[in-house]
């Protein structure tokens, strides 16, 4: 047993006068001050931060500042075809000779889009029928489980290249596929959670006024959930960019010349090992998108999940 | 135990025809027709109209369900297009070469993954620690099939050390087939060179499939002896007397064991979902590549089958978790 | 003659996001050989810290500012891990709290005793003997902490036993190195009434026979006088009262022993209540509020066989009266309290709350009548979502219940805050930065917001440190007559029933073993079971060593 860091509060003295907003929401401020202390001490944490901005700061104003925003959309021009790093093209060309630095910046946006698409997708069904699975339970969560248990017990990448194979090649159904694969793991993770918290006190707190389950499930059980589903989309952002980047690369997602970078690998793959550049680059964006992602991940899973905490 | 190993043989055979059932519905149900996706895109009218009779396409849903379970209960796969072979006989040829790659992956996951796992938990905070997270970071953001490229451009390319793909060189014979993975069937023949050989060849790819495997195997362990390592039990073993090494050995290191082989476990299937991504880097003949270059021809049989072959060695692989912790923990055995 | 361990002036903080909190504040503390000292203190009073701190397994981020601590001439402040090995478990030794948590789930009993043999014998240089001979030693010291069959319980693991049982192999595993001082933190604490008696028998029967130095740390008082001769108080990090046990609790001198020993309830004395309530004019009729008919709960374990948790009982809650439940864990009193809101399904049965057959309610009906009967919970710290500030939680049966506004239901958080005596800026925090006994009056006014006629108490107090626990029985009883409210009291404690409770029925397996007039159950029980339960109670309290 070890001394808990917060005191109780010693009773005030009781006042009229109306209270600031800095006295009524104290408590936050401290909570929010103690999340940026924790977060701010470990440099790994504050590296995946600094690396999700840039990439989003990227994502969001990249076509702009990109010095040959036609590399994008596969502008030829063979006279610079294949042309080694110098500081005209800081990346390179391609065989197409489009600037490389241009693609890799553009393709943020792509990437950005994949990534949300399907986490969103995969969060929004996950923890909708997790929830329910967990808090019904009874033939409703049977049911609900070995389906999940069914997509689970095949390897994420394998059923979703079958997906793609099934529905033909290209982004949109690379992603459509990543999603059908990637909500089971929302289930499992949402279910388990609710299945504690469903024992805890204050549900049967909450039963015991008259409490109605929507009510139940919304304003007690998800918020107390939140944390690993906060986690859990933190890490899956990077994991679901590096999936489709994986399509892409076996020629079943993006196809070129779209500025994806898995499939700018892809074709880079055949100028190997001459044309270094060529692939160096897109993969090293996407390492450093995903690492970002998975680091802030972790970092955010040190301050918000108390198990992992040392105090 | 015996009946809890029953039980688990049972979940094992429900989850076969789930599966099977899973990857029908997605061939059927997949927007398109599947006809015309095995006539290939520059089908006729007439061609898919008479693959769709021969297919058995015409008939009803579950009419075709039955079929398909029929056949898959005979062992039929279906026939590759582009082989025009037996998909179960293609399978089964290229399965060893993806077993050994694994194998070999998950042996190096385990053997370094637990080892540093225990030693960041115990030094936790410490520079081993934060070289180990960013470290075990990496290996599971790391594309893949990048890191392999980058490997293949270091040893191959320009060290010259080891060779750049494939799992023996053409003029090598490979050793009679006994289990099918050439680093145990050249030991049995006797023949060290081939063995050695084909160590050079496998160590790149299997080195590539384990980093991710590695460094959440090492995650899981860090985090579950960290957790082990401040609960009552572990407190009042020290409160007895006994060594540091032995509580963090033997005590910890068992009770940290079971959530580490549930990511072992995991991991076995995810790598074989990798294989698809290495096994197209490094030329390595297994039935990852067999399902990309398939899926790439638009031969779709290949690549379900391929699916339902992953699916089974994963379920194998999580049946075998399952009752390791029946073995660890007493606490399921009784049920 | 040099004291066994001498702690002197020790201090001790621990760092935090908060800058560091003063643990122990300057610990004068001598033990000498034969002696059994006693520390009492609520938690929060550092007296885990300062034992674990003799042992050398002091929580993280702790740091010594002054003083030390010496055993048997040797200053073991800061020790080295290595020197630890020659001391911990084998020169002193330490039982926990709760046996569960503190043996390991994934080995036998035997293997963990007789590691801790081994590494014993190790560590004093001798050789590591064979299998058989720890096997045999093992098997003497369960014999010797009155363990039957030890030969069978060698193989067994911690799940396949009862918490008394384990309690008694962490004794024996403290035992294997024969230590000069052995430890007990709370050994009592997670056990029933019966059990805890039986364990406080045993170590004084191991202290007159293995001639020990006992320290005993524990918040209740009755335990410790129990087994201490010393004892020593502490609060806040300090020791402020330290002697013979006798001494202080006939003559307690600082002013907190004074206020702790007053919160006890004494399980031999008659409430003062009594007399009061006879002298009050009686109201005219007092119908029955809350009845129950045959109620009878049954479950279907996962091997198939039945448990009946709740048996055919039946009883009547009058008007304005405390209705008192008592039994130990596992006696079903808690399935009774649930089921009579109807928050447990009974398997057969009927409810009838103010004339009115609740048993079959269900859907608006049934949240309806919800509004009559509220619940509070035993452990507060739970019973309050995390997530919610105090004026949610307040607010929530509110705005479930009635279609108040959110300016009404304000002011109504207020009042109700004002009702049980918490400041009204509460409602802007957040349960963690309450004390046990703010959450339990938060709870209260969350059950009282919407004016029920019931409440139903199940172990109200039971998670809370013993002079907040008599602040919130007195509160309870003045709420009572302010609101008119009828309470059905759930309690294993013997005292704390007699204290407050009018009529009780003794609860024991999912069974009536007696009921009646409070006074008249604890006065002349009728049934050997309520007897066996007062005797055990009486023996954990403190009146009973202090006639001795």
């Amino acid at each position: 047993m070890t001394a808990h860091p917060m005191t109780p509060i010693d009773t005030p003295m009781e006042d009229t006068r109306p209270l600031t907003f800095r006295e009524r929401h104290a408590s936050q401020i401290r909570q929010w001050r103690l999340y940026a202390h924790m977060f701010r001490k470990s440099f790994s944490s504050m590296l995946g931060l600094s690396l999700v901005v840039l990439f989003l700061i990227l994502a969001a104003i990249g076509p702009l500042i990109v010095p040959y925003p036609e590399a994008a959309s596969g502008a030829i021009n063979m006279s610079a075809k294949l042309q080694p790093p110098s500081s005209t093209y800081w990346f390179g060309t391609d065989e197409m000779g489009a600037d490389i630095f241009s693609r890799v910046i553009i393709g943020a946006r792509t990437s950005l889009w994949i990534g949300v698409v399907i986490t969103g997708i995969a969060a929004i069904v996950g923890i909708t029928l997790g929830i329910i699975a967990g808090y019904r339970g009874g033939w409703v969560r049977a049911v609900i489980m070995r389906v999940t248990e069914l997509f689970l017990a095949v390897p994420g990448l394998a059923l979703a290249l079958a997906i793609v194979a099934a529905l033909g090649p290209g982004i949109t159904n690379c992603v459509l596929a990543l999603a059908i694969v990637w909500w089971p793991g929302y289930v499992r993770l949402v279910e388990a959670k609710t299945l504690s918290i469903k024992e805890e006190l204050f549900i049967e707190s909450a039963r015991s006024i008259g409490a109605k389950t929507p009510w139940i499930l919304w304003h007690h059980i998800l918020p107390n959930c939140m944390s690993p589903i906060i986690v859990k989309m933190s890490m899956d952002m990077g994991m679901a960019i590096l999936s489709a980047a994986s399509l892409g690369f076996i020629g079943l997602g993006a196809q070129p010349p779209s500025p994806e970078w898995g499939a700018m690998i892809s074709v880079a793959r055949t100028y190997m090992p001459d044309w270094w550049w060529y692939s160096l680059f897109p993969g090293a964006a996407i390492f450093l998108t995903v690492l970002g992602f998975n680091l802030l991940g972790d970092g955010l899973r040190d301050i918000l999940d108390p198990r992992s905490r040392d105090r | 135990m015996l009946t809890f190993a029953f039980r688990k043989l049972l979940t094992l055979v429900g989850t076969m025809i789930g599966i099977a059932a899973l990857t029908f519905l997605i061939t059927n149900v997949a927007p398109g027709d599947p006809a015309r996706l095995v006539a290939g895109p520059n089908a006729t009218e007439d061609m898919v109209a008479t693959i769709r009779t021969e297919y058995g396409l015409d008939k009803s849903l579950p009419e075709q369900f039955i079929v398909y379970m029929g056949e898959l209960v005979r062992g039929d796969l279906g026939t590759s297009i582009v082989t025009t072979r037996p998909v179960l006989e293609e399978v089964m040829r290229y399965a060893p070469a993806t077993l050994e790659l694994v194998f070999v992956a998950m042996f190096l996951g385990i053997v370094i993954g637990v080892p540093l796992g225990m030693l960041s938990a115990v030094y936790k905070d410490g520079p081993l620690d934060q070289v180990t997270r960013i470290f075990s970071i990496s290996g599971v953001a790391i594309p893949a099939f990048w890191f392999g490229i980058l490997l293949q451009l270091l040893f191959s390319v320009d060290l010259e050390w080891l060779p750049v793909s494939g799992r023996l060189p053409l003029v090598t014979r490979p050793p009679e087939f006994v289990t099918g993975l050439l680093l145990v069937d050249s030991l049995i023949a006797g023949n060290f060179s081939t063995f050695w050989t084909s160590l050079q060849h496998i160590i790149l790819p299997a080195i590539v499939l384990s980093f991710p495997c590695l460094a959440s195997i090492l995650r899981v362990n860090r985090a579950e002896m960290i957790e082990v390592l401040q609960s009552d039990y572990i407190v009042a073993a020290r409160a007895h007397g006994i060594s540091s090494f032995r509580i963090i050995a033997l005590y910890a290191l068992k009770n940290a064991m079971l959530p580490t082989l549930a990511m072992i476990g995991l991991r076995f299937g995810w790598m074989l979902g990798s294989t698809v991504l290495v096994e197209t880097v490094f030329d390595w003949p297994g039935i990852g590549l067999y399902a990309v270059s398939s899926a790439l021809s638009s031969d779709f049989k290949p690549v379900v089958g391929v699916t339902l072959m992953i699916g089974f060695f994963f379920i194998v692989a999580n049946t075998l978790v399952d009752l390791a912790y029946a073995w660890i923990d007493p606490r399921l055995r009784k049920a | 003659m040099t004291a066994l361990l001498d702690i002197k002036n020790y201090r001790l903080d621990i760092g935090t996001f908060d800058g560091p909190v003063h643990v122990l504040k300057g610990i004068n503390l001598t033990v000498n050989r034969g002696d059994t000292l006693g520390i009492v203190g609520e938690s929060g009073s550092g007296k885990t810290v300062l034992v674990r701190s003799v042992l050398g397994i002091g929580p993280r981020n702790s740091k010594v500012v002054e003083g030390s601590i010496s055993f048997d001439g040797q200053d073991i402040t800061n020790l080295p891990e290595k020197d630890w090995t020659k001391i911990r478990g084998i020169r002193i030794s330490m039982i926990f709290q709760d046996p569960m948590t503190y043996l390991n789930p994934l080995f036998t009993i035997g293997r963990q005793i007789s590691d801790v043999i081994a590494a014993h014998e190790k560590a004093a240089g001798q050789g590591v003997s064979s299998k058989a001979a720890r096997r045999a030693r093992t098997e003497e010291l369960l014999d010797q902490v009155g363990l039957p069959n030890p030969s069978m319980l060698y193989s067994q693991y911690p799940h396949q036993l009862s918490g008394g049982m384990r309690q008694r192999i962490l004794i024996a595993m403290a035992l294997a190195g024969k230590p000069d001082i052995l430890i007990a933190d709370e050994p009592t604490t997670a056990l029933d009434v019966t059990v805890q008696a039986q364990v406080l028998d045993l170590i004084n029967s191991l202290v007159e026979k293995l001639n020990l130095t006992v320290i005993m740390i524990s918040h209740d008082i009755g335990a410790i006088a129990t087994v201490a001769k010393r004892c020593a108080v502490m609060y806040k990090g300090e020791i402020v009262e330290q002697g013979m046990t006798q001494d202080i609790l006939n003559r307690p001198q600082h002013e907190y022993t004074q206020r702790l020993l007053a919160a006890v309830p004494d399980i031999d004395v008659p409430p003062e209540r009594v007399a009061a309530e006879v002298a009050e004019a009686k109201p005219a009729k007092r119908g029955n509020l809350l009845e129950a008919i045959d109620l009878k709960k049954v479950y279907r374990t996962q091997a198939g066989a039945d448990f009946t948790a709740v048996n055919s009982i039946s009883l009547a809650v009058k008007t304005g009266e405390i209705f008192g439940v008592v039994g130990e864990s596992g006696s079903g009193k808690s399935t009774l309290a649930r089921m009579l809101m109807r928050l447990i399904e009974p398997t057969s049965g009927d409810i009838i709350f103010d004339g009115q057959n609740i048993s079959g309610l269900s859907g608006e009906p049934l949240r309806q009548m919800r509004r009559h009967m509220q619940f509070v919970f035993q452990n507060p710290h739970s019973a309050l979502n995390g997530r919610h500030t105090i004026g949610d939680a307040i607010g929530e049966p509110l705005r479930i219940q009635t279609n108040m506004s959110r300016r009404d239901i304000e002011a109504r958080a207020e009042a109700l805050l004002d009702i049980v005596q918490l400041p009204k800026m509460f409602k802007y925090r957040y349960p963690h930065e309450l004390s046990g006994g703010q959450k339990q009056r938060v709870c209260i006014a969350r059950a009282i917001a919407l004016n029920p006629r019931l409440l139903i108490l199940d172990e109200p107090t039971s998670a809370l440190d013993i002079s907040v626990q008599a602040q919130v029985l007195d509160f309870l009883q003045e709420l009572r007559s302010e609101l008119n409210l009828t309470y059905v009291f759930i309690s294993h404690n013997l005292a704390v029933i007699r204290q407050i409770c009018d009529r009780t029925i003794v609860m024991k397996r999912g069974e009536i073993v007696e009921q009646g007039d409070t006074e008249q159950i604890f006065l002349a029980p009728r049934e050997e079971y309520t007897k066996a339960l007062i005797e055990s109670g009486r023996k954990t309290s403190q009146a009973a060593n202090l006639q001795a």
